[in-house]
């Protein structure tokens, strides 16, 4: 599978992919002027990767402590564009992580959850300092 | 002007505002005075879930004027970065309320819409904005918007009470003008 970099701003998480150990990361805070644009090239990179999963299975690591509307829109974009893979071949896990102290990070992870099927979909507290 | 700055000064103040931010806005206002704010109510001790609140909800709204203020300052009709002209006011009640009141001129084809969403908002309670900001979500965005049209939804369920709003007949004749006030 291809590498994937999109470098964090003020606005806009790193997304990240290393085909060393197969992991998706998105980490960092989401409100860009445009989420669909943002997120475009992450969408084409799945177009792209996601017929070739290897033996290896996927994971994606979201840390994403703020996020605003249309960041929402683009997640749940994401997290449906997995789990019809999944559906098809298995071997995708998702991991949403969270500070311990920030609820609203945990609440939105829930939200995500409760509308997917069958994706695995795990939240992940981290313990603060 | 001058001999208005004042008065304009005293009447914010007392009436609590913390921001009064009125031009063109851009992404990198949204970001800097969103800074600025966290900033203040991180040495104000405000708890955590209602900064995250009150930040989201300055986002959204700061986002929506972006978006679809009918005030465009550049006049290409370009997708990327836009100054849409509006106006944002975030304050403290007596009560220690926050509240962030957003205005801005809409076109007038849009005002049927944009007011049947906010009287639907305004009636439901916060399951029923949870069902719908998921419904939403789910559903491809409308023809011609960069949100999700989500934002709206977003707001009134930060919010603690429900949203209000008002529509002013502009004298430009296409405009009306939007004001739309959060409480958190």
């Amino acid at each position: 599978m291809d590498e994937l970099y999109i470098e964090a701003t003020k606005s806009s998480p790193l997304v990240k992919f290393d085909p060393k150990n197969n992991v998706l990361e998105i980490v960092g805070e989401s409100y860009p002027e445009n989420a669909v644009k943002f997120y475009a090239p992450m969408f084409e990179w799945l177009n792209n990767n996601l017929g070739h999963l290897n033996s290896q299975p996927l994971t994606v690591n979201l840390n994403v402590s703020y996020f605003n509307s249309s960041s929402s829109k683009a997640l749940m974009n994401l997290f449906d564009v997995l789990e019809e893979t999944f559906q098809k071949v298995g071997k995708i896990t998702v991991n949403w992580l969270y500070l311990g102290e920030n609820e609203t990070a945990q609440e939105c992870g829930e939200e995500f959850q409760e509308d997917l099927e069958f994706l695995p979909f795990n939240l992940v507290k981290i313990e603060n300092g | 002007m001058i001999e208005d700055m004042y008065e304009l000064y005293k009447t914010l103040k007392n009436e609590g505002i913390l921001f009064c931010f009125i031009g063109p806005i851009s992404q990198s206002v949204v970001e800097g005075i969103g800074a600025a704010l966290r900033h203040k109510m991180e040495l104000a001790d405000t708890t955590i879930t209602v900064s995250q609140r009150v930040f989201s909800i300055f986002v959204e709204q700061m986002q929506n004027v972006v978006n679809y203020s009918a005030e465009k300052v550049n006049k290409d009709e370009q997708i990327d970065g836009d100054l849409r002209f509006g106006m944002i006011v975030v304050g403290q009640k007596t009560n220690g309320q926050f509240y962030i009141v957003s205005g801005n001129h809409i076109h007038k084809d849009d005002t049927e819409r944009i007011m049947g969403l906010l009287d639907t908002l305004k009636q439901m309670d916060k399951e029923e904005l949870k069902a719908l900001y998921k419904e939403q979500r789910k559903l491809s965005p409308p023809e011609g918007s960069k949100g999700a049209g989500l934002g709206l939804i977003e707001t009134a369920r930060k919010a603690s009470q429900p949203i209000e709003y008002t529509l002013t007949s502009s004298v430009e004749g296409r405009h009306n003008f939007l004001s739309i006030q959060a409480v958190i």
